[in-house]
């Protein structure tokens, strides 16, 4: 609590009536920050890195943080592009793990499917495969489908023209259903 | 056929937004938002020497590019002028022959009398249609 308030001071404020904190931001945003860094890096360990990461930068830039825009968008564009960073660092070595998973995470034939490990299962290829799709399928498709963003709010995130972030879902998805059908 | 498609695309959207929920077991750890500001504070130094570092070289970088610019110059300049120079009257030269020619035809006696003739007969002929419509509304 000291610390919160210890920040509320030490940290820049205020355009609006009720300006935003860097611990409200924190506290309100961190599980969708890890959330975005873990299905675009398909890693646990990675995504933690990333999501300290990111409010470490968000810190180190709070002052030049536009206020009337949302957070939530100006967190997530710290995110994507820092996942995207360790992505392209450790690509090889985390698509290699992620291979693995998705092997592991495939049917198992001797077992037998009640309803919950049928949805697992499937859950978890979907996962896999969107952890292999091309970085910039991956990063659109868990904005909308993890984040839940609008096409306009994913081209405000990701700088990219709107059309171009609609195709990129349309082929994204495309990729998915081919990727899915074949692991059957 | 168009609606086989919609439903697998919504099919797919439902699958996809549920599969990429995070599930309890996957929730992080609560960051500490203290341990944050802490190793921001910590690190601003070096961040803040390497900024000025990045600054300074590049200040110097554009100093020195300045530099060798003013100093290349006196030497250059002389060289490339006369390359001008030179280029531009191998270009005058080029345009002159083709348009002396053009020049000469133009002197000939026949060319101002028919170019004279060609306008006096644009002019008779503009004021042929002028005429036309008044005469149509004074009729």
């Amino acid at each position: 609590m000291a610390a919160s308030v210890a920040l509320r001071i030490g940290l820049p404020m205020t355009r609006l009536a009720s300006p935003v904190t860097f611990a409200d931001g924190v506290r309100e945003h961190q599980d969708e920050v890890y959330g975005v860094a873990l299905r675009i890096t398909g890693d646990r360990d990675a995504a933690l890195d990333v999501a300290s990461s990111t409010f470490l930068k968000a810190y180190r830039a709070f002052d030049r943080y536009d206020q009337t825009r949302p957070l939530r968008h100006w967190l997530l564009r710290i995110a994507t592009n820092e996942a995207i960073t360790y992505v392209r660092k450790r690509g090889r070595e985390l698509r290699r793990r992620v291979e693995v998973e998705h092997a592991s995470a495939l049917a198992d034939p001797t077992a037998t499917p009640d309803a919950e490990s049928v949805a697992r299962e499937d859950r978890a290829r979907i996962r896999a495969a969107v952890s292999l799709l091309p970085e910039l399928y991956r990063v659109v498709i868990v904005l909308r489908y993890f984040n839940d963003l609008s096409v306009d709010e994913i081209a405000h995130v990701t700088k990219r023209p709107a059309s171009t972030v609609g195709v990129q879902l349309l082929r994204g998805r495309a990729l998915l259903r081919t990727t899915l059908g074949a692991g059957r | 056929m168009r609606n086989d498609r919609r439903d697998d695309d919504l099919f797919d959207e439902m699958r996809l937004r549920r599969a990429l929920r995070l599930e309890a077991a996957e929730l992080p750890p609560r960051l500490d938002i203290a341990a944050i500001a802490a190793r921001a504070r910590a690190e601003r130094p070096a961040f803040a020497a390497a900024s000025l570092a990045s600054r300074v070289f590049a200040g110097v970088a554009a100093a020195g590019l300045a530099g060798l610019v003013v100093a290349a110059l006196p030497v250059v300049a002389p060289a490339m002028a006369s390359d001008l120079f030179t280029a531009a009257i191998e270009t005058l030269t080029r345009v002159a022959v083709p348009a002396s020619a053009l020049l000469s035809l133009a002197e000939q006696p026949t060319i101002p009398i028919a170019a004279l003739a060609a306008l006096a007969v644009a002019i008779v002929h503009e004021y042929t249609l002028r005429r036309e419509p008044v005469r149509e509304v004074t009729s």
